[in-house]
């Protein structure tokens, strides 16, 4: 066929690809009630994780001669604004470095909800499509109205009447159950009394990864960049601060084929509503297209489903501090 | 054409729907308008092409389903995946829904994890073998209540937009809306494109089925039935225009107010294989040796133009003969 001589752009978007590491490693998060536990519990926390981030790291040195690992850390200013940047950031930093840590990357978790003014949790709350429970033959489920998610069908809300008048309770189905049902209703969001929508910890924490796996796009252009920051220079206020900031010298990027998330096992819960949503949201294809190309390229392909490329470490909450020579 | 990549090797029937309507709304939406009524999803592009016609393409969603496929045999075959839906707006004034999805010649016998479908959009998959004849010929006649049913997700997508806050809910002139469903069987590599049945059944249905050789999109194939549906919605209202106004006996200016809806509205829109995959644009010749869609056109739009001259000649008349009675 000849080539084409009249082409319109506005008839061809792009979509550009971002630069990708082997691994994303996540090395906690930090919720105001951390931080007011002091330094010191925060000490406690990196060393613990340290231990897990060595073994991860030994494991992806098992795949690849020179892996490419970059480490990230959240910061929660959007369920409760604590301290400022200027005093928080420098003092994660030096408890991680004390604990022989680098962070690479460090984000706000606002950033996850309205990034550099692109809505991106609403984003992918449109690209949601719901795992169609059996019978689903095209009328599309509610469920992106109601801002609830499940992995099946409901009990229903008024169970059918038995021949003796009473009701009958119906459970549950996981639609994916293996002979016995697991079944979990996921909340995404809620409106609080002024109309304002608030995420849900687990939809950002299913964003944030999304993130992490170089898979958002906004209009064919990548959103949530890293950006310099001299910690030297850190603003006293948290919407001054670029919503990921990149703080040390690493050439790895942000963005990575897999990512594994260190936390303790309290965030358990959280993070197995993270892959029900992470199962029910259809990516950008062509940013899919790109990952699973250079991945495949470089001879580590990855899972074709998106939430099989997370992965987890839950480590035990550590304790009070452990005071030197006592054991 | 993200959304296919990889997709039409292993499928061996695809099957789609288009519902063609007119935007009811009395201005027909400039190039804005109709990119901000199809802007389906807030993160992607819609495509705006403007030579040789407007023609707005929306961004593709994704139905889940899980349900029977239409077979004309009377065999059940469960099926699971995601469904296509996409609109287009030809020249702000004619709006088109089309929902399709691809079909492989074998599936696994158990549900998996919803992730791999979406990561593979358009793509149902039947529980064992699929019986492709009898789903093609199924698809054809229609879906039976609890079957995969196209023509609800296009209706659905065309309710949707057409409840739209840019529109005013008043169309120019009465019309009905056609459906146009379509089987695509693949062919094996050496064997090219065709144009196999084009039929114009009751109610506004026309079924049309077609030979896609594997390198061929399915998203070519929708396209091009687009392009038959929309120029067989403007064969069918312009005849419908010319038959059912008595122009031997009407006064002239009830002549003229049935012309003018043809004219303002639709006489421009004529450009068949305007937005056609270049692979399948030649499939066009068919219906054009027979029974001459282009012919049949230009024969009414020279009816019409022969009426107006009329209308005008005997406006003069009457003007002349006024004049001289006045002398």
């Amino acid at each position: 066929m000849p080539e084409r001589v009249f082409r319109e752009s506005t008839a061809e978007p792009r979509t550009r690809a971002v630069p990708l590491a082997h691994l994303s490693l996540e090395l906690g998060h930090l919720y105001m009630e951390d931080f007011q536990l002091g330094p010191k519990r925060l000490g406690e926390h990196f060393a613990e994780v340290r231990i897990w981030a060595d073994a991860v790291r030994a494991r992806a040195a098992r795949r690849v001669k020179r892996p490419r690992i970059s480490t990230c850390f959240l910061i929660d200013d959007y369920f409760t604004r604590f301290s400022t940047p200027d005093e928080v950031i420098p003092t994660v930093l030096e408890e991680a470095g004390r604990a022989g840590l680098t962070i690479d990357y460090l984000a706000r978790e606002s950033g996850c909800a309205v990034a550099d003014g692109v809505a991106l949790a609403e984003s992918v709350a449109h690209r949601l499509v719901e795992s169609p429970p059996p019978g689903s033959y095209g009328f599309r489920p509610p469920a992106s109205r109601t801002g609830w998610l499940t992995n099946g069908s409901r009990s229903p809300a008024s169970p059918p009447r038995t021949d003796r008048g009473r009701t009958d309770w119906e459970p549950p189905v996981e639609t994916a159950a293996r002979n016995h049902s697991i079944f979990m209703d996921v909340e995404l969001w809620s409106d609080d009394k002024n109309g304002q929508r608030v995420w849900s910890c687990s939809f950002l924490a299913a964003v944030w990864q999304l993130a992490r796996l170089g898979l958002l796009r906004h209009l064919g252009e990548p959103v949530l960049v890293p950006r310099e920051q001299d910690v030297a220079a850190l603003p006293p206020d948290w919407d001054r601060l670029p919503p990921l900031i990149k703080v040390s010298a690493t050439k790895a990027a942000f963005s990575a084929y897999r990512t594994c998330t260190l936390v303790p096992h309290h965030f358990l819960p959280v993070e197995n509503a993270v892959r029900l949503v992470l199962d029910q949201v259809d990516v950008d294809t062509a940013a899919l297209a790109q990952v699973a190309k250079r991945s495949a390229d470089e001879g580590m392909p990855v899972p074709p489903e998106v939430a099989q490329r997370a992965t987890y470490v839950f480590y035990e909450e550590p304790g009070d501090p452990i005071e030197d020579g006592k054991h | 054409m993200a959304a296919q990549t990889g997709e039409s090797a292993s499928t061996v029937l695809v099957c789609g729907e288009v519902r063609t309507c007119l935007l009811p709304t009395t201005q027909a939406l400039d190039r804005r308008g109709a990119a901000q009524l199809l802007r389906l999803r807030a993160d992607m592009y819609v495509r705006v092409s403007e030579r040789p016609i407007m023609h707005v393409l929306s961004p593709e969603t994704l139905t889940g389903v899980d349900c029977r496929l239409p077979a004309s045999d009377g065999s059940r075959t469960r099926a699971v995946g995601t469904v296509i839906g996409r609109a287009a707006l030809t020249e702000g004034r004619l709006l088109q829904t089309t929902s399709y999805f691809g079909l492989p010649a074998v599936g696994p016998d158990t549900r998996r994890p919803w992730g791999q479908y979406l990561v593979r959009p358009g793509i149902v998959e039947p529980f064992g073998m699929l019986p492709r004849k009898a789903t093609a010929a199924g698809v054809l006649q229609g879906a039976r209540r609890g079957e995969l049913d196209t023509g609800t997700i296009a209706e659905g997508l065309a309710a949707q937009l057409c409840r739209h806050e840019l529109l005013d809910r008043r169309a120019p002139f009465a019309s009905a809306p056609t459906r146009l469903r379509w089987v695509a069987l693949r062919t094996g590599g050496d064997r090219p494109a065709a144009l196999t049945n084009f039929t114009l059944a009751e109610d506004g249905l026309r079924t049309v089925k077609l030979r896609l050789p594997p390198d061929v999109p399915a998203s070519a194939a929708a396209g091009l039935c687009e392009d038959l549906a929309l120029h067989d919605w403007l064969l069918t209202h312009v005849q419908r225009m010319l038959d059912d106004h008595p122009f031997d006996r009407a006064d002239d200016s009830r002549s003229l107010a049935a012309l003018r809806p043809a004219v303002t509205h639709l006489l421009h829109l004529w450009m068949p294989r305007a937005h056609v995959d270049g692979a399948l644009a030649h499939l066009w010749d068919t219906l054009e040796a027979a029974p001459g869609f282009t012919r049949q056109w230009q024969n009414l739009v020279q009816r019409i133009r022969d009426q107006l001259t009329l209308l005008d000649l005997a406006q003069c008349r009457r003007a002349a003969s006024s004049k001289g009675c006045e002398e």
